[in-house]
């Protein structure tokens, strides 16, 4: 029986957004041999997915090199160097790829790996009609409004199947971590992983609001510990140098001193993980840690919001234009802190008195229909409209 | 000495015929002596050929300068033959896979080399390249790879003419193979004489079928000279200079959205060290055509590194200026005339009276110009001056045409075809005939192009392109007058001289002949990159007669004129343009993937 291949071409965040659709995939065909093809910097992640056979790792680098040099004159050797990478890339060819990217280079990638491609557009890779996903997908990228469909339960619809029901884990690295790192998580309570950095200037937090997130926390929590996490080195450091040294002992900063996998152990080893990129939130949120979120600049609690249960995201509300109908770029003017360290000590009874000025705070859930948020003081049942969506959108799966 | 027999057989191991030439030369060009270390030395009349002291550390200290430079997929190219000293350092440091050859000019001083002393086996792994000119050019054009000329100056000067004929054929070689179209980037200048001269290039460049982009910033002349209207001088030097810098950016930019094959600039483009530093980062190739006299003009000496070719229209101590301000390739690239422009007409009446003269002039009003016309000015000829800043010529008042108005080119023409004698005066700012007399004018050629008469000051250079059956010239400015006397008259002979000039013109002297000349010196140096473009290894005929084109990639190809270059973009344009909704063939898909990477736009601004 021929194969499938599920194709992520995109970020991090959409990788790990993109498990629900792996294990729907995998649910509805239990038997068959299901690959990933990712872009070589992820392939760790990838290989933690329960499900996939087998990673295959795309890589932009080499790509974008070739292109250099067949744009300065191209030769047959330009085309053969090419074939010969996607021989050694993939052994057989796929029956089905699943290609869950609107890029033209996700598709065409899918389209030379397998028979046949089901994603964002219907007409092949250089069609422009887009299926009836690909358009719920990217009307709401676009306006950032009337989404009630988790994009990683989009991704299930742009697969065919329904989303798996309960939040999908990644699996723990096995491979153990370096001295430095290893005694994260094993003495104190309770460790706050922060990641500092953002993929997105917009959605930066500023490192004064970190070190005021930091000393509240520390002071109030006598035995709690808290690691900087993320690739900014430098935002690290100036945290730090922000800090009383007093506290200094009781805050590991390992910016930029993570490999991927490390990061997910150490991510592993927290509590509970705050930050505003989604990214690594969805990634603490995969390996099962509670996530709080800072949705800012574009991100969208019920598009992206960390996928499980119990994860908590204040987002910034966006003023009130509804002559607009572009996705807000929203910058808050003060950030949840008091809120989020309320939360931190009382936990989800804290949430109801815990609406700062300029946000609102949200709860998620995981349902048949995938995943949900609902905001808190208000009642916490599903939205109906997801249901009214899939039947509109994938009613054959339904039936 | 008596080391031939000895020598002799790996030669014919590897050139038997060359071996066989040697054999029957009779040798003796060279004087042997034995040097301060012991070694065999050796000298061509009072010239040292290799160190009176110690040959070999020499020739080791040469060699580590020439490797430095030489790349992998060179082929290094020794000229001079001397003992072969610095040929034997160069090949002890060669990596396997490196080909080195040696020109060989003279068949006796190799055999002057191969007995002077014991040379081992390492000549097996030399090419030797001998025979006429034409030949030697030939084998070398063979090699389809980038040549690194190395020159051992004092073997090298021995045979200086054969070398640079070599050269020449090498590049008319290359030149006549051109069949391929290049996309060719010309940065213009704001204003100025160069600015026809970019033209003159554009237009070449297309009927040589290369597709061309024009960078002009002549239509930002006026903002420019907006900013120099400041009363205090460090404000207009400020913005202009970052007026300059703005246009300059503004080149990056467009070079970034259309990234060509080779970005030509004119003398004058506006193209600072900074923007030319990063073109050179992101792998663009450029080339300067420096219009203009490097002794007056002197902004060169800051950007002479930053370009990868510089055309000169002087030789000699201005190639060493350039190398000197760090310029890697320095070529000599005279002026030419463009015939579309510049041809013989025939003029009414009316032309004829406002345009003609016996003698005429045609530039602006340099101080030798100010001094030198008024004693050729006669009663027995009339006289018509043409052109601006003229300013204050008091003497020439009487002759000044328009009030001394700046004059276009089809007045030019036109005053050319209507003058039975132009006078043709190089600038000069002094009160003589320019002391440095070396570069040839465009008015020279223009003149030539347009079948007219002239007389010029005599020039360096001048001899190379025209005889002095083609141009008559003077060498002091007594001579004139009589000149004058001699030719006006003279209708026949002046036509003989002029049609002779306009056939050499047409024959050597066209912007297109200097486009092929600049293009097959690019192309000799890159000879996989603009080489192949140029020879038409990348149309779509040649890219599907190779041997590893698979079939369904030849069929893609076979959409294309054979004669048509074939890109990267033009194919995925090709395979978009048959719609969606088919299936792909496994080559169109990877087109399609490589064209996605490519068509991410170069960061450069």
């Amino acid at each position: 029986m021929a194969r499938t291949l599920v194709v992520q071409l995109a970020r991090l965040g959409d990788l790990i957004q993109t498990i629900p659709a792996i294990t729907a995939l995998r649910m509805a065909n239990p038997e068959g041999g299901l690959d990933l093809l990712c872009p070589s910097s992820l392939a760790p992640i990838g290989r933690l997915i329960p499900g996939i056979d087998q990673v295959l790792e795309w890589d932009g680098a080499v790509w974008h090199r070739w292109a250099k040099e067949a744009s300065a004159g191209l030769l047959p050797t330009h085309v053969e160097r090419a074939t010969k990478q996607l021989e050694a890339l993939a052994r057989h060819r796929y029956g089905t790829a699943y290609v869950l990217n609107h890029h033209r280079r996700a598709l065409l990638a899918g389209s030379v790996l397998a028979d046949d491609i089901r994603g964002p557009l219907l007409d092949g890779p250089l069609g422009s009609t887009l299926s009836p996903w690909a358009s719920y997908v990217r009307e709401v990228a676009r306006t950032g409004r009337g989404c009630r469909v988790h994009l990683a339960d989009a991704f299930c619809g742009l697969c065919g199947v329904l989303p798996p029901g309960e939040p999908p884990m990644l699996r723990r690295p096995s491979c153990p971590l370096p001295s430095g790192l290893d005694q994260i998580g094993r003495r104190g309570e309770p460790w706050i992983g922060l990641i500092v950095g953002a993929g997105a200037v917009e959605r930066l937090v500023p490192v004064d609001i970190w070190k005021e997130l930091i000393i509240r926390f520390l002071e109030s929590a006598p035995h709690g510990r808290v690691v900087l996490l993320g690739e900014e080195r430098e935002r690290g450091r100036r945290i730090q140098d922000l800090l009383p040294s007093s506290l200094l002992g009781r805050v590991w900063d390992v910016t930029g001193r993570t490999s991927l996998l490390e990061l997910v152990s150490v991510l592993g080893r927290c509590h509970l993980v705050i930050g505003s990129d989604t990214g690594p939130l969805h990634l603490a949120a995969a390996v099962g840690i509670t996530v709080i979120g800072w949705y800012c600049g574009l991100a969208r609690v019920h598009e992206t919001g960390p996928y499980g249960v119990g994860h908590v995201v204040w987002q910034a509300e966006e003023p009130i234009d509804k002559s607009s109908r572009r996705r807000t770029d929203i910058r808050p003017s003060r950030w949840p802190i008091e809120e989020t360290i309320l939360f931190l000590l009382r936990g989800k009874g804290a949430l109801p008195a815990a609406v700062a000025p300029g946000w609102s705070v949200w709860t998620s859930h995981c349902d048949r229909w995938g995943a949900y948020y609902t905001e808190s003081g208000s009642l916490s049942s599903p939205p109906p409209e997801r249901e009214a969506l899939w039947a509109e959108l994938s009613p054959f799966v339904l039936r | 000495m008596n080391n031939l027999p000895d020598n002799l057989p790996w030669l014919r191991k590897t050139a038997p015929a060359l071996a066989e030439a040697v054999r029957a030369a009779p040798g003796g060009v060279l004087s042997l002596l034995p040097s301060r270390e012991g070694t065999v030395t050796a000298k061509h009349g009072d010239r040292w050929i290799h160190s009176s002291y110690d040959p070999r550390k020499e020739a080791r200290a040469w060699a580590n300068a020439q490797f430095k430079e030489w790349k992998d997929d060179e082929v290094g190219v020794g000229l001079g033959v001397g003992l072969l000293y610095h040929v034997e350092a160069l090949a002890s440091l060669k990596q396997d896979g490196r080909r080195l050859a040696v020109i060989v000019p003279d068949v006796s001083e190799l055999k002057d080399a191969l007995d002077a002393r014991p040379l081992g086996s390492w000549p097996e792994a030399i090419e030797w390249i001998w025979g006429e000119p034409e030949d030697m050019a030939r084998r070398l054009a063979d090699f389809g790879k980038p040549l690194r000329f190395m020159t051992y100056a004092p073997a090298a000067g021995l045979h200086e003419a054969i070398h640079r004929e070599v050269e020449a054929s090498l590049r008319r070689m290359v030149a006549s193979r051109q069949s391929g179209q290049l996309r060719i980037a010309v940065v213009g200048p704001l204003y100025g004489g160069s600015l026809p001269i970019a033209r003159y290039v554009i237009s070449a460049l297309e009927s040589l079928g290369h597709r061309v982009t024009w960078i002009d910033h002549s239509a930002h002349h006026t903002s420019y000279e907006r900013f120099g209207s400041y009363r205090e001088i460090r404000h207009r030097l400020t913005m202009q200079n970052r007026f300059a810098e703005l246009l300059s950016l503004d080149t990056a930019a467009r070079l970034a959205e259309d990234p060509p094959d080779l970005v030509l600039a004119i003398a004058q483009a506006p193209l600072t060290a900074g923007v030319l530093a990063h073109l050179r980062k992101k792998k663009f190739l450029t080339a300067m055509w420096f219009v203009e006299n490097y002794r007056h003009l002197t902004y060169w000496r800051q950007v002479a590194s930053h370009y990868d070719h510089w055309f000169v229209i002087q030789r000699g101590e201005c190639f060493e200026a350039f190398r000197r301000a760090g310029a890697p390739q320095v070529h000599y690239l005279p002026m030419a005339a463009d015939p579309q422009v510049f041809y013989p007409s025939l003029l009414t009446d009316d032309e004829q009276r406002e345009y003609g003269a016996d003698v005429s002039f045609v530039g602006a009003g340099y101080q030798n110009r100010r001094v030198l016309l008024p004693c050729w000015l006669s009663p027995e000829w009339t006289f018509k001056l043409w052109g601006n800043e003229w300013e204050g010529a008091a003497a020439l008042t009487s002759v000044l045409q328009r009030g001394g108005a700046r004059i276009d080119t089809q007045t030019c023409r036109q005053v050319f075809n209507a003058t039975t004698i132009n006078l043709n005066l190089h600038s000069y700012d002094g009160p003589s005939l320019d002391p440095q007399a070396d570069f040839v004018n465009p008015r020279t050629f223009e003149l030539a192009a347009c079948g007219a008469f002239q007389l010029a000051d005599e020039r360096s250079l001048l001899p190379d392109l025209f005889t002095d059956q083609e141009i008559i010239r003077f060498c002091s400015a007594d001579e004139v007058p009589h000149l004058i006397r001699r030719w006006l008259h003279d209708h026949e002979a002046r036509r003989a001289v002029a049609e002779a000039a306009r056939h050499r013109v047409l024959a050597h002297h066209t912007y297109r002949h200097r486009m092929e000349e600049l293009l097959a010196v690019i192309g000799l140096r890159y000879q996989d990159r603009i080489g192949a473009i140029l020879r038409g290894d990348r149309n779509a005929g040649a890219l599907a007669d190779r041997a590893e084109t698979p079939p369904e990639l030849a069929t893609l190809l076979g959409r294309f004129r054979r004669d048509q270059r074939v890109e990267l973009k033009d194919m995925a344009d090709g395979i978009r343009a048959k719609g969606a909704g088919r299936r792909l063939a496994r080559e169109e898909l990877l087109i399609l993937l490589l064209d996605s990477y490519r068509s991410e736009t170069r960061d450069l601004v």
